[in-house]
């Protein structure tokens, strides 16, 4: 038992010693390159950025791409609106209401079509093709133009 | 034929209203009738301003002051008498509720004669109180009648009072000097339903004639503390009002001719005057406030002005009017608010949401309307067009109208294209309606050539 435990030991802190060299090595390694890094990280963002926009472009659908330029836009026209209501004030408090909600309404509705009309997500939702989906999308955002036009009075 | 006689008729109801505004049965209570010779030209003045004038003993087995639940007078005098109780017919509590069906009491006191213990806790009831014992004399060594009292000090010579305080109207202020000789005084409670006409000059105090001793020991009550003749005014607008000293209704003192010490002159007494002054006010000849109407309506343009609706809506421009006349002596006449005093309006739900300034707009030979335009405030509920005018010598106005206060219908807002400020926001929906159209439209016309093959693939 006693030579069993001594040779663990001893293993035990040749693999400690081997880990801390390694660790050494790894910090020595990082402050040689950290000049270098530093330069080489912007570029390394841009490589990171490019290759995701690249990807995006081949990879993604068509109707992919174009949900997601909507909700861009949407973005955009809602925070402008908000803007506005931090700004100037929110009198008429219902038109606030009404314009805001209506942005961010057709933004929530834009993105469970983007989920349901996914390729990747076809197995979560077996029964709902994109014509289906699309069809929902519709009335849904019909009835959300109704409420909002309704409200702004 | 029936035409005169109904229009004598008229004539004759004119007549017998024109003397006070709450009837004309005086009841006057006295030791002994015969001694109502001593009071002549006081009750030959009441008399003269209408008054039917009844004379009783407090014994008299008749003598009743309600006939079947109803008033059998308006008013009673209180003449000095000289028995310790008043008799079953006039307790403290059937002279309350004489004050509370409406009518009036006038009360002299006479430090001659002990007041009746019924008297005495009648007052006590009303915060009135006298000294003790009943027995109290007032005297003012600088302020008395040198011919009469050079003596004994106890006929004071006092100037006309003036008005209670500013803004009240003062009612007793015709006479010139008055005598008020053998007089005892009171003090008054706080209430705010008590009022003194007149005080005690500075150097007036009451003592006990009784209590042979040089010195005053306890003091009653001194100066402007020590009250001559006081008013209590029931908040039914029944009024009650003591006088200090029954001589100075009396004949004698009637046109006596007075001294006061350190003057050279003798004047006659201004005790006529002032006892039309305050018992005309004590039976409400005088200072008694009627409302016409009251009337309030929309004060918009384009609205309909219908008078007194039942409902208004929040933020509503509103006009309220009410017409006013005070009764003097024989008649009504148009009634000025007292100088620094104001009349207002409350608008109020629980509290007053508004306190407002009603000014004289209209006047007429016997009204005056005060008005008041405001907007409502911008909250529902149930509300009070409330007049609360209680003052000092003047019956009691209170006059409430309740109206519904609703909140805007919901086609009463403004359109918001009507409202520059809503105009981004009206863009914004524009700009998401437009938006979803043409990604609508997009998307119907880029449906993926991929999908076809996907489909042909499965």
């Amino acid at each position: 038992m006693a030579p069993k435990k001594s040779a663990t030991s001893s293993g035990t802190t040749s693999s400690s010693s081997s880990t801390t060299a390694s660790a050494s090595a790894a910090l020595s390694n990082a402050s040689s390159s950290a000049a270098k890094s530093a330069s080489s990280g912007a570029q390394q963002i841009d490589q990171v950025a490019l290759s995701l926009v690249q990807h995006y472009q081949k990879a993604t659908p068509q109707r992919t791409k174009l949900i997601d330029a909507f909700m861009a836009f949407l973005v955009v026209v809602g925070a402008l609106q908000f803007a506005y209501c931090v700004l100037a004030g929110n009198y008429p408090f219902n038109a606030f209401l009404s314009g805001f909600s209506a942005t961010v309404g057709q933004f929530v509705l834009t993105a469970s079509l983007r989920i349901q009309t996914t390729e990747a997500n076809k197995s979560e939702f077996p029964s709902v093709s994109p014509e289906r989906a699309f069809a929902d999308y519709v009335v849904g955002s019909m009835i959300l133009h109704f409420f909002c036009i309704n409200f702004i009075n | 034929m029936k035409f005169l006689v109904s229009f004598l008729v008229l004539v004759f109801a004119a007549v017998a209203q024109a003397i006070s505004s709450s009837g004309s049965r005086l009841l006057v209570i006295l030791e002994d009738v015969a001694e109502k010779a001593g009071y002549s030209k006081f009750l030959a003045d009441l008399e003269g301003r209408g008054f039917d004038i009844a004379y009783e003993t407090p014994k008299s087995e008749s003598l009743s002051l309600f006939h079947l639940g109803e008033r059998s007078y308006d008013h009673i005098l209180f003449l000095p008498t000289k028995s310790k109780g008043l008799g079953p017919n006039l307790t403290p509590n059937i002279l309350l509720q004489f004050i509370n069906a409406n009518g009036n009491i006038l009360l002299t006191l006479s430090s001659s004669t002990a007041t009746p213990s019924s008297i005495v806790s009648l007052l006590l009831e009303l915060d009135i109180y006298l000294p003790a014992d009943r027995q109290g004399l007032v005297v003012d060594h600088f302020n008395y009648d040198a011919l009469s009292a050079s003596e004994k000090h106890d006929v004071l010579l006092l100037q006309p009072p003036g008005a209670l305080r500013a803004g009240v109207k003062d009612f007793f202020s015709d006479a010139s000097v008055i005598a008020f000789p053998n007089g005892m005084g009171q003090t008054l409670g706080e209430g705010a339903l008590l009022a003194p006409v007149l005080r005690a000059p500075a150097t007036g105090y009451s003592y006990n004639p009784k209590e042979q001793t040089e010195t005053v020991d306890d003091l009653f009550a001194s100066g402007s503390q020590l009250s001559l003749v006081s008013t209590m005014q029931a908040r039914n607008s029944a009024r009650f009002t003591v006088v200090g000293s029954a001589d100075m209704l009396s004949d004698k003192w009637f046109d006596a001719k007075v001294k006061k010490v350190g003057e050279k002159d003798t004047v006659k007494t201004g005790n006529q005057e002032f006892a039309k002054a305050i018992s005309g006010w004590a039976f409400k000849e005088t200072g008694v406030l009627r409302v016409n109407w009251v009337e309030h309506h929309l004060n918009e343009e384009g609205a309909g002005n219908a008078s007194n609706p039942k409902i208004y809506r929040i933020k509503n421009d509103v006009t309220y009017s009410i017409s006013l006349s005070e009764y003097s002596w024989d008649k009504y006449i148009p009634f000025t608010v007292p100088e620094s005093d104001d009349l207002q309006l409350e608008f109020s739900m629980l509290s007053a949401f508004h306190r407002l300034k009603l000014n004289p707009t209209i006047s007429s030979a016997d009204s005056t309307t005060y008005s008041s335009s405001f907007k409502l405030p911008d909250q529902h509920g149930i509300f009070n067009f409330m007049v609360n005018y209680k003052r000092p010598f003047f019956t009691n106005v209170v006059e409430k109208n309740t109206v519904s206060v609703r909140h805007f219908a919901h086609d009463e807002w403004p359109r918001s294209f009507a409202i520059s400020g809503a105009w981004p926001w009206l863009a914004g929906i524009g700009a998401t309606v437009t938006g979803w159209l043409a990604f609508c439209t997009v998307w119907l016309y880029s449906a993926p050539a991929a999908t076809r093959e996907s489909k042909k693939t499965r």
